[in-house]
């Protein structure tokens, strides 16, 4: 069986700047793969090629065995997004809109409906008229991992998926993800919350300045008894002597 | 400080590609262009007028710049930039600064007016005849002031009105206050109907104690010109006093208290809405009929949408009534001859702004989903024009329930070719709308009624492609006066109809490479940041 994700020397670049250079990646199925890295490294930019939201300059990317951009509908079918900004429209209350996004992965209307009524449910969301735009950010967060899972995906890809969700949101979030890899999913997360990935995660992968500098299991990252914050500022080259500003 | 707020603003505004650049340009040579020649016009009576003609028509000048300066801006729902103040006030800032900025903002919204003054007072001094040219420190200074009062007061309506539009609930009966302020005068001069005191009232409108009254004594020779730069100076003070007010209570306005939803809705009401929601699914499968429900949903709940839809079917017969009562000898004309049609054409342009102009627009950022689900970017672009249409289509229900009420339709046969009419003309406009779409995207505010949207330049460009997506229903109107004949109307619309529908394939077809091949751009475009100061 292909792996989930498998990229080869993918490059994309804004002008001279290449966010993303000569990156390589292998995500088994079945697993929970932590893809960490410090800001502008590339992670967003790896994600959003993956979702097809932006176009790769070269390289390859296939997805749960089939190819992008040749077979993008049918990826995007099998796909749970969990984007960095919220994927929403502020106009639908949550139901309407998980009943939306459910009719476009080709449920029935009523399929659609009673799925997110559950889903609703599972994730303690108001079931009134609010508006999702009247939500909290912790809300919206949990109604895009609502809609991620509404078409039963096989892999999830998740761009910081608990930032600005409070620790019962939160625990109950990892919970549903933990549940969806046991069941055979596959999750692919950025995250800069280091001890979320540590727990969670079983498969890591560290970019930075667009290429990867780590990849494999979570035990041999930590070899040596150093946690991930350790083996992650070490491989970043993040280490240098605290900086004074005579004026600070 | 000042300088700060608005560099950041004008790297905000700063247009990256060159393709936006050049059309801003050509949009800004064209609009401008036209004012320079009013300008050059106003320079040419003023300084060839008798004295006497002066005294008596310079204050409808002035006035003329009053109205066009205060009320335009609000009949065209098009505000101007403003300070986005809940962005700045995190920081160290005192407020008559962020006012200053503001007022400095509502000076580039009225750029034309600015000109329009400044040729009339250079007519005024020049003319040889006037001998103005004796108290041109008093002129200058009367113009100035007639500028300051403009400017405060402008400033002031703008603040006092995004607060009202905010208010859920107000916004619309306030956009129906306004019709009703702009329509009443021209209804009562077309009725033919002269209450006693409206020629007192007209002579009072002229009379020194008004601001463009007193503007133009004082820039003119002879008279009380102290007394009236005194007056001036009066008003000016009371247009400061209300603007800066106004602009207090902005700064101290809590917008998302006043749209709050109530929790409880009426059952009648939503069930009914409901089902509205819900018709798509008995003409088209999902995931169309999903696509053009969720479209409609957004749509009705958006306050933005919701008011230009009631301007849709108010303003029209406001600016087309007066021209169908006006009283008329023989036959009638042919805005009353096809007075439903001309108000449904006018509605259909309107709405353009907010829907099929700039497709993405009210999604902004959340458009993504359209790339990110595993449906084409297609059916997406035509349940939008799916939608808007059905909007269009109850709005003209609407307009012809009213109009009918007034005896201004000439039977179901007018209804029908209204449709018809409204269809087609729909079809070429929503053909150059997608690709506008794709080309030119713009977030916009959906809680505001101005601002955040396609800018005035673009608006000015839209303008200019009216008459040439319209042309080919003229055509067939021309051939009906023209050959006296149904029959050749009928013909040439339905080849205007079916050049439309070609169009608009071809078109939709472009649009969607265009949308494949921009995505990220379009992505961009649509999710950027707002800066320091909301921009039309």
């Amino acid at each position: 069986m292909p792996p989930a994700i498998l990229v080869r020397a993918l490059r994309k670049s804004y002008g001279a700047k290449a966010a993303v250079d000569s990156l390589d990646l292998e995500v088994p199925r079945g697993s929970f793969f932590g893809f960490l890295g410090p800001n502008g490294a590339g992670k967003s930019t790896t994600i959003r090629i993956l979702t097809g939201l932006i176009p790769a300059d070269s390289g390859s990317v296939e997805i749960l065995g089939l190819r992008l951009p040749e077979d993008e509908i049918e990826i995007k079918r099998r796909i749970g997004l969990v984007p960095d900004e919220s994927l929403l429209f502020d106009r639908l209350t949550g139901l309407e809109f998980l009943e939306f996004v459910g009719r476009m992965y080709g449920l029935e209307r009523a399929a659609a409906i009673e799925r997110g009524r559950g889903l609703m449910d599972l994730f303690e969301l108001p079931a009134d008229r609010k508006i999702i735009g009247e939500y909290s950010k912790g809300m919206r967060k949990r109604v895009a991992m609502a809609a991620s899972l509404i078409h039963h995906p096989e892999l999830f890809l998740m761009d910081e998926p608990f930032e600005g969700v409070d620790a019962v949101g939160a625990r109950l979030m990892k919970d549903i993800l933990v549940d969806q890899v046991r069941r055979g999913a596959t999750i692919f997360l950025t995250s800069h919350v280091l001890e979320v990935v540590e727990r969670l995660c079983d498969r890591v992968a560290i970019i930075h300045a667009g290429r990867i500098v780590t990849s494999g299991a979570m035990e041999d990252l930590r070899a040596g008894g150093q946690s991930l914050e350790d083996a992650f500022v070490r491989l970043v080259g993040a280490e240098r002597p605290a900086e004074r500003l005579s004026w600070l | 400080m000042i300088a700060a707020i608005l560099r950041a603003q004008a790297i905000g505004m700063r247009m990256g590609k060159r393709r936006g650049a050049a059309l801003s340009a050509l949009v800004a040579v064209l609009w401008y262009g036209m004012w320079a020649g009013v300008a050059c016009a106003v320079f040419a009576m003023a300084y060839v007028a008798q004295p006497s003609a002066l005294r008596e028509y310079a204050p409808l000048g002035f006035l003329a710049v009053f109205v066009y300066w205060q009320v335009a801006p609000v009949v065209t729902a098009n505000l101007g930039s403003a300070l986005d103040t809940r962005k700045l006030l995190a920081y160290p800032i005192a407020h008559r600064k962020l006012f200053l900025v503001d007022l400095l903002l509502r000076l580039t919204g009225a750029g034309e007016m600015v000109m329009v003054l400044g040729a009339g007072l250079f007519g005024m001094l020049a003319n040889p005849a006037a001998g103005n040219g004796r108290i041109w420190p008093r002129a200058v200074l009367a113009v100035l002031l007639y500028l300051a009062f403009n400017l405060l007061l402008a400033s002031g309506t703008r603040s006092l009105l995004e607060r009202l539009l905010s208010r859920r609930g107000v916004r619309e009966a306030v956009v129906l206050g306004m019709l009703l302020l702009w329509v009443a005068p021209r209804l009562v001069m077309v009725s033919g109907y002269r209450p006693t005191w409206l020629g007192g009232g007209a002579a009072a409108l002229g009379a020194a104690p008004w601001p463009w009254g007193a503007a133009s004594r004082a820039s003119l020779a002879g008279g009380s010109g102290g007394l009236a730069l005194v007056t001036l100076g009066a008003w000016m003070a009371a247009a400061g006093w209300f603007g800066r007010g106004q602009f207090e209570r902005g700064l101290r306005f809590d917008a998302a208290a006043a749209q709050a939803r109530p929790s409880e809705g009426n059952a009648r009401r939503e069930g009914a809405l409901e089902r509205f929601y819900r018709f798509p699914a008995w003409i088209w499968r999902d995931p169309l009929a999903g696509l053009v429900e969720k479209e409609l949903r957004s749509l009705a709940r958006t306050p933005r949408f919701r008011t230009v839809f009631i301007m849709g079917f108010t303003f029209g017969l406001v600016v087309w009534l007066p021209m169908a009562l006006r009283p008329h000898h023989g036959d009638p004309g042919a805005v009353e001859r096809n007075f439903l049609t001309v108000v449904s054409l006018y509605a259909l342009t309107l709405l353009g702004q907010v829907s099929y102009w700039n497709c993405f627009g009210m999604d902004r950022s959340a458009a993504r989903i359209y790339f990110t689900i595993p449906q084409p970017i297609s059916r997406a672009l035509v349940s939008k024009n799916i939608a808007s249409l059905v909007y269009i289509y109850v709005e003209v229900l609407l307009l012809t329930a009213i109009v009918a009420a007034l005896h201004l339709v000439d039977g179901w046969g007018q209804v029908l070719e209204t449709l018809v009419v409204v269809g087609i003309c729909a079809a070429y406009l929503m053909a150059l709308g997608n690709l506008a779409s794709v080309y030119y995207p713009r977030a916009l505010k959906p809680e505001r009624v101005s601002g955040g949207g396609t800018s005035s330049r673009f608006q000015g460009l839209i303008f200019l492609l009216y008459p040439i997506a319209l042309l080919p229903v003229a055509l067939a109107y021309l051939a009906r006066y023209a050959l006296d004949s149904q029959a050749a109307f009928a013909a040439v619309l339905a080849v205007a109809a079916a050049i439309g529908a070609a169009l608009y394939w071809v078109a939709l077809d472009s649009a969607v490479l265009a949308a494949g091949r921009r995505r990220e751009a379009l992505i961009e475009e649509l999710a950027k940041g707002d800066g320091p100061v909301d921009t039309d």
